[in-house]
């Protein structure tokens, strides 16, 4: 079955600075709670020993910066696919039940 | 019945959903409310920048000291082991925010938030750069003259310092600030301090520089759902419709009311102050930050129009209605028994707090072994935490079990202040008693306050029956 090309109205754009603003904004808050649960539980020192080759000679600072580093990242692949699919979406699909206006 | 005052009106009426934010020229104001905000932006901004360098028996008050993983709060230390009082903190602050957003609205918003605090400094930095409102946007209108360069440079440079000492005072609640400063001034800062001095400096230039209100507007979750904590009882600022109603321009001492016109006289001051941008006369909007800027603007012009003060003002639904206000409704009393009871629990816990802990791992290599012929020794490694800010021995006990006899250690155990022993133990029993596995207790004891006493359970694993 051929995908019929999507309207000129949805065609697709380019990220704007909200878009962007709501991927990194959210999953820094996100970042910030999950660092500050995480590392209360948990000492970058335990991580580092039982963990690959490759984190040798970090110290907790290290640990702590990568640690919220990496659940940025997470949290903001987690946004960006929220974003995406919102703005994929088609917008009469959204008004579906509610009756059109 | 009277028709609801008060409209919401949502993000952009023209239907876009995000319009190109136009920039904000914030006028200037004086007026009650606008020194009470800036009597906030000096204590809390005294108390953040100020705070790392105050040092208390030694050390510095204020530590959160992450590579050590040791909060330091005044005489208190506190270990990852305390996270309960973290999280019980966390859940006060939440509720705080509830309860005073029940009662008074958006007083975080207008007076506590970092956001506004920050922003409030830089817009002062701003000001005596580039001068007054008006001359702010004519400045920004007008060609790159030598003085729009200088001005708008000196700016930036006193923008970039403070920016850059808020992310130093930042990371200096976290690495102890005089010992960072000197490796600054040594140029021997590590890469990840650097990395959280440049970050938060840059959050603080971007948010407070440039973003500003569309913070409030567009990243802010609380200003999205702040509302749900409103009722008709609570705090808000309003304009007073019924009195300002047909607003419009007219000579000084005119009466309004034979010339058919209401209390407003259009000046649009209370937008122009306005730092988010808004009109207040157009009913309560989430982007009002409730700061109380408008107030002031309107009184002043009350004041010399001869009209009672108070036609933008702080009230609340019910009053606007002509209705009684009530204070004391279920859902303040709801949030302030939640407070009380978390507060309770962390205070309670904190003074009840034992600053010890023990803990007990069975020896790994072999589950008992026989000794001087009739008895079963069973060694234990004790890990002693000693959480309190002075050294103390303890003495170890042992019971739950008939014959039970402690072999080592024997003499106290001597742990300095905030530090972790680790000390094998000896226990044996009688073979003839010792047969299967036993739950015993150990204890620890301080000798010089028996109040610290911590019990900790265990098995005493002897030959199989």
């Amino acid at each position: 079955m051929a995908l019929s090309p999507p309207p000129p109205h949805e065609a697709p754009r380019r990220p704007s600075s909200l878009d962007i603003a709501l991927v990194v904004w959210p999953s820094f808050l996100a970042a910030c709670v999950a660092s500050l649960l995480f590392f209360a539980t948990v000492d970058p020192e335990l991580l580092r020993d039982a963990g690959p080759r490759l984190l040798a000679g970090l110290d907790r600072e290290a640990g702590y910066a990568l640690g919220f580093l990496f659940f940025w990242a997470i949290g903001a692949l987690a946004s960006t696919l929220s974003v995406y699919l919102i703005r994929t979406d088609r917008p009469q699909k959204r008004g579906a039940g509610r009756g059109a206006s | 019945m009277t028709p609801p005052r008060l409209r919401v009106v949502p993000v952009a009426e023209s239907g876009a959903f995000y319009a190109a934010a136009e920039k904000i020229y914030p006028r200037e104001i004086s007026g009650r409310f606008s020194r009470m905000r800036q009597g906030a932006v000096i204590a809390l901004l005294g108390l953040f920048y100020g705070m790392p360098w105050l040092d208390w028996q030694g050390h510095q008050a204020l530590l959160f000291d992450l590579p050590a993983r040791k909060f330091h709060i005044f005489s208190l230390t506190l270990w990852p082991q305390d996270f309960l009082y973290l999280a019980l903190l966390l859940i006060i602050a939440a509720l705080s925010l509830f309860f005073f957003t029940a009662l008074a609205g958006r007083l975080w918003c207008g007076y506590a938030c970092p956001q506004t605090v920050w922003t409030e400094l830089f817009v002062w930095i701003e000001q005596w750069t580039e001068g007054t409102r008006s001359r702010r946007m004519k400045l920004d209108r007008g060609p790159w003259t030598v003085e729009k360069v200088l001005r708008k440079s000196l700016k930036q440079l006193l923008w970039i310092a403070l920016a850059a000492w808020t992310g130093f005072t930042f990371v200096g609640y976290f690495t102890p600030i005089r010992t960072l400063g000197a490796a600054i001034t040594g140029l021997s800062l590590g890469p990840w301090s650097t990395f959280w001095v440049f970050l938060y400096g840059l959050a603080t230039y971007g948010n407070a520089g440039f973003l500003r209100e569309q913070v409030c507007k567009y990243m802010c979750p609380y200003a999205r759902f702040q509302s749900a904590m409103f009722d008709k009882d609570t705090l808000i600022i309003s304009y007073d419709e019924a009195r300002g109603e047909p607003r419009g321009p007219r000579r000084r001492g005119t009466d309004a009311r034979t010339a058919g016109l209401g209390d407003c006289i259009d000046c649009t001051l209370c937008v122009q102050v306005c730092p988010t941008g808004i009109d207040i006369r157009k009913g309560l909007q989430y982007e009002c930050i409730a700061c109380g800027e408008c107030i002031d603007a309107c009184d002043d012009v009350m004041d010399k129009m001869g009209s009672p003060r108070g036609l933008i003002r702080y009230t609340t639904e019910h009053a606007l209605h002509g209705k009684a206000t009530r204070v004391l409704r279920p859902r303040v009393l709801v949030y302030s028994a939640l407070l009380l009871l978390a507060g309770g629990v962390l205070l309670y816990s904190l003074f009840t707090r034992m600053p010890l802990i023990l803990d007990v791992i069975r020896d790994r290599n072999a589950l008992y072994r026989e000794v001087r012929g009739d008895r079963v020794e069973n060694i234990f490694a004790l890990k002693v935490i000693n959480l309190d800010d002075r050294p103390h021995s303890y003495l170890l006990s042992a019971e739950g079990m008939q014959g039970l006899e402690l072999i080592a250690p024997v003499a106290p155990i001597v742990v300095a202040a905030g530090s972790v022993s680790n000390i094998p133990a000896r226990l044996d029993a009688p073979t003839s008693r010792a047969a299967g596995v036993h739950h015993i207790a150990l204890s620890l004891t301080a000798v010089d306050a028996p109040g610290i006493h911590v019990h900790e359970k265990t098995r005493f694993i002897g030959p199989t029956p």
